[in-house]
């Protein structure tokens, strides 16, 4: 009994983890399953989503004093409301623009696109060491959702659970966007065949576009509500893409659901090691990518093995 | 593009070959993006080779020879942050040399290559400075394994290299050669510091959060053997993978464990995201925290709420001692519009070093390694000289400079805006010194280091 009123927090606490796991993979779960293109730009648009966050919370318009004044005078938690969501729609119109370099490089040797999306990564990174400098930055919370509170003998986070209830959220509106709107059931087919979907009439250009926009988007929410538990720098997006790969491989390409177990699992597996065998916390989601993709290389739900995608 | 300018890293496949079947390219795009993203931690290790051009010019102009300086700073990775400070504070110094002409008559050259915090890549980039860019001198390192790395490649050619900013008791401890020189201090000297005090103070269950790597391990070894030598007990101690940034399972454990103090030997990018996360949950405020060696990169900017429990530091920008405004000064002067507006403890031992060993090669009238190493062997620097309380020292057996420790914790009556620590006491190096280095660090001979001239 004494061992698992240990262990119950150590397993919410994986729950949350995964839960925040799963929000970081999903914008690149959604470009990878449509659009067959493994976006490793996608941690630097996480990053990026954090720093227009902290622009929208807390700007620096030395040009516009009076403006500036104003906006300070507003609410931290409208604020960070509009950091919410003005800073993924920035960010998903950069995407867009990422996406109209990606063009050239569609049917082509699919090398050409991991490359210029890496380059991407290169150049965003740079951008925000220039932009906003490489120092650590912090992004302001309003109070209702910051501190700790209580719960038997054991202090948890606010931010945590708010953090993984919005996790919830997102993860829930896309689920209901993909399944339930015209839009959704373009994109699936989009994914399943993209050939068709053109012969349909459907513009798949524009398909395309709003997807990585959107993938982008997903990536940008990620990293703002990531930034107050990770922390705010230049090269905060390699923390994030290495999970999101991982999890996507071992969720299964394409499947929203896969993603999310997937987060899940290594949430779970993560967290544990973390209270029980520290020294392989990081290693954990490694040996469990691993035992997966060993017997089951399509992943936990994909309907092709990952090397036929 | 030079030779000096080329990635040392492919992270990405070089080669791009067409294929006509779809599944075949998707495998090799799949394939690629692992490589990709498995090649050292992907694009933040971009190799940084610094503006300058190490060229041959000089020997067709009849001028002098330039000395060659390589620095083996991180430009990425964990401690990225803190080797780009150290990077200026060797600049710094090297720009003050350069002004007076240089050494010996010799114009200073400095190149740089990003050691990406990886051991692997700094024995890489101290091979190449060596034998290709022809570097007489190696400065630089913050992470202990790259340092050590960057130590076997010194000591191979007998190339003297300056450990600015690792301190890991294992330096200059079983890791030393006779060409490398350690010049912070170490997990020892920092424990001796404020360990015996934290036991009377807060109370005799502690916890270790040791960083899964050298630097940690004999760190936390160090504190454990001072707790317990002082009647304190280690509860537990747990291993932090680097590169950890979620510390939520740490945290509950460390509430389920409920120890007086926990003792952490965590540094980088890590110790940021934990400072951050301790604070969410507001246990700053039920344990007592001491971070063996708080690095003025690492904590600038968290903000003052962050900065909680006691650490160790070898120099704070506000010590009340000449010299140290003008100091100041001279780095906002000659890099206006820093991130960082003053410097801290890792651009200071970058200055100090640097210094100390363009001094030595000055004194010594020749670049000739051995000599210089005699040079720095046992060198007094007068603590007025290194604007510190306590005069210092190179420690002959184990090239360690022995240097004043601080105690510092936040500041809750800053005079401005980056007036963030409140220094508690300063320690003389006598009283700090880590006795077990010297038993354990045997320097190679002379003879057995090979010479050579620049």
């Amino acid at each position: 009994m004494d061992f698992l009123s240990q262990l119950l927090p150590h397993l919410v606490n994986g729950v949350s983890l995964g839960l925040l796991f799963a929000l970081i993979a999903l914008g690149f779960m959604l470009i990878v399953g449509v659009m067959e293109t493994i976006n490793l730009a996608h941690g630097s648009l996480f990053a990026l989503g954090m720093y227009f966050a902290l622009f929208f919370v807390a700007p620096s318009l030395g040009w516009f004093p009076a403006l500036q004044a104003w906006y300070m005078g507003l609410s931290i938690e409208v604020r960070y409301l509009v950091a919410l969501i003005l800073a993924p729609v920035f960010v998903g119109i950069f995407g867009m623009l990422l996406e109209l370099c990606l063009r050239r490089t569609y049917g082509r040797d699919p090398l050409y696109g991991l490359l210029l999306t890496f380059g991407a990564a290169l150049v965003i990174e740079e951008g925000i060491r220039v932009v906003w400098g490489s120092s650590e930055k912090q992004l302001a919370l309003p109070q209702a959702i910051s501190g700790a509170f209580l719960l038997g003998d054991l202090i948890y986070s606010k931010y945590r659970f708010f953090a993984s209830g919005f996790a919830i959220l997102m993860i829930l509106l896309l689920w209901l966007f993909l399944q339930k709107t015209p839009y959704g059931a373009i994109i699936k087919a989009g994914a399943h065949d993209s050939e068709m979907v053109r012969a349909l009439g459907i513009n798949l250009s524009r398909l395309r576009l709003f997807v990585f926009g959107l993938g982008v988007a997903l990536a940008a929410i990620a990293g703002v509500v990531m930034a107050p538990i990770w922390g705010i720098r230049p090269h905060v997006g390699v923390d994030a893409v290495v999970p999101a790969f991982l999890i996507i491989v071992l969720g299964g390409v394409g499947s929203l659901w896969g993603a999310v177990i997937a987060g899940l699992m290594v949430g779970m597996v993560v967290g544990l090691t973390g209270a029980y065998a520290s020294e392989w916390s990081l290693m954990s989601m490694y040996l469990l990518f691993i035992a997966v993709v060993t017997f089951r290389s399509r992943g936990l739900f994909g309907k092709k093995s990952v090397l036929d995608v | 593009m030079s030779d000096s300018e080329k990635p040392l890293t492919a992270t990405v496949p070089q080669k791009v070959a067409s294929t006509d079947s779809v599944s075949s390219s998707r495998r090799k795009l799949l394939k690629g993006s692992g490589l990709a993203l498995a090649g050292a931690g992907l694009y933040g290790v971009t190799p940084f080779m610094g503006p300058w051009k190490h060229n041959h010019l000089w020997a067709q102009s009849g001028q002098k020879k330039p000395l060659v300086i390589g620095l083996t700073m991180d430009a990425s990775g964990q401690y990225a942050a803190s080797g780009a400070m150290e990077r200026l504070g060797a600049m710094m110094a090297i720009k003050e040399f350069n002004d007076k002409g240089g050494v010996l008559g010799r114009r200073i050259e400095a190149i740089h290559i990003d050691t990406e915090t990886t051991p692997a890549t700094g024995s890489r980039v101290a091979e190449r400075m060596i034998t290709r860019n022809e570097a007489t001198f190696l400065i630089g390192a913050v992470h202990s394994g790259v340092s050590n790395a960057i130590s076997q490649v010194a000591q191979k050619y007998g190339t003297i290299f300056l450990n600015t900013n690792s301190s890991s008791p294992t330096e200059a401890g079983k890791d030393c050669h006779r060409t490398k020189f350690v010049w912070d201090g170490n997990g020892t000297n920092f424990s001796n510091a404020i360990v015996k005090n934290a036991i009377k103070s807060s109370g005799r269950n502690w916890v270790l959060l040791t960083n899964d790597y050298v630097w940690g391990h004999t760190t936390s070894k160090a504190t454990r053997a001072i707790v317990e030598a002082n009647g304190g007990k280690i509860v537990e101690e747990l291993l932090v993978p680097q590169n950890t940034r979620d510390f939520s399972s740490y945290l509950l454990k460390l509430q389920q464990l409920k120890p007086n103090v926990v003792a952490t030997a965590v540094g980088g990018d890590d110790i940021k995201a934990l400072r951050q996360q301790v604070v969410q949950l507001k246990m700053n405020e039920r344990m007592a925290w001491i971070n063996n060696q708080q690095d003025w990169p690492d904590v600038y900017g968290l903000g003052p709420e962050a900065i909680f429990g006691v650490f160790g530091t070898t120099w704070y920008w506000r010590l009340e001692l000449p010299g140290v405004k003008e100091f100041v000064a001279a780095y906002q002067k000659q890099f206006p519009g820093m991130a960082i507006r003053v410097p801290g403890n890792v651009y200071h031992n970058g200055y100090m070093a640097t210094r100390e060993l363009l001094r030595c090669t000055e004194e010594a009238g020749t670049t000739n390694n051995i000599a210089v190493i005699k040079k720095l062997e046992g060198r007094k620097m007068s603590a007025l000289d290194r604007l510190q309380h306590f005069d210092a020292w190179m420690d002959p057996v184990t090239h360690q400079c022995q240097q004043t420790i601080y105690m510092a914790t936040y500041n809750d009556k800053p005079a401005e805006k980056d007036d963030i620590f409140k220094i508690l006491t300063q320690a003389d190096p006598k009283d700090v010194q880590d006795m077990a280095a010297q038993g354990a660090c045997k320097l190679e001979s002379y003879d057995a280091t090979p010479s050579y001239d620049a």
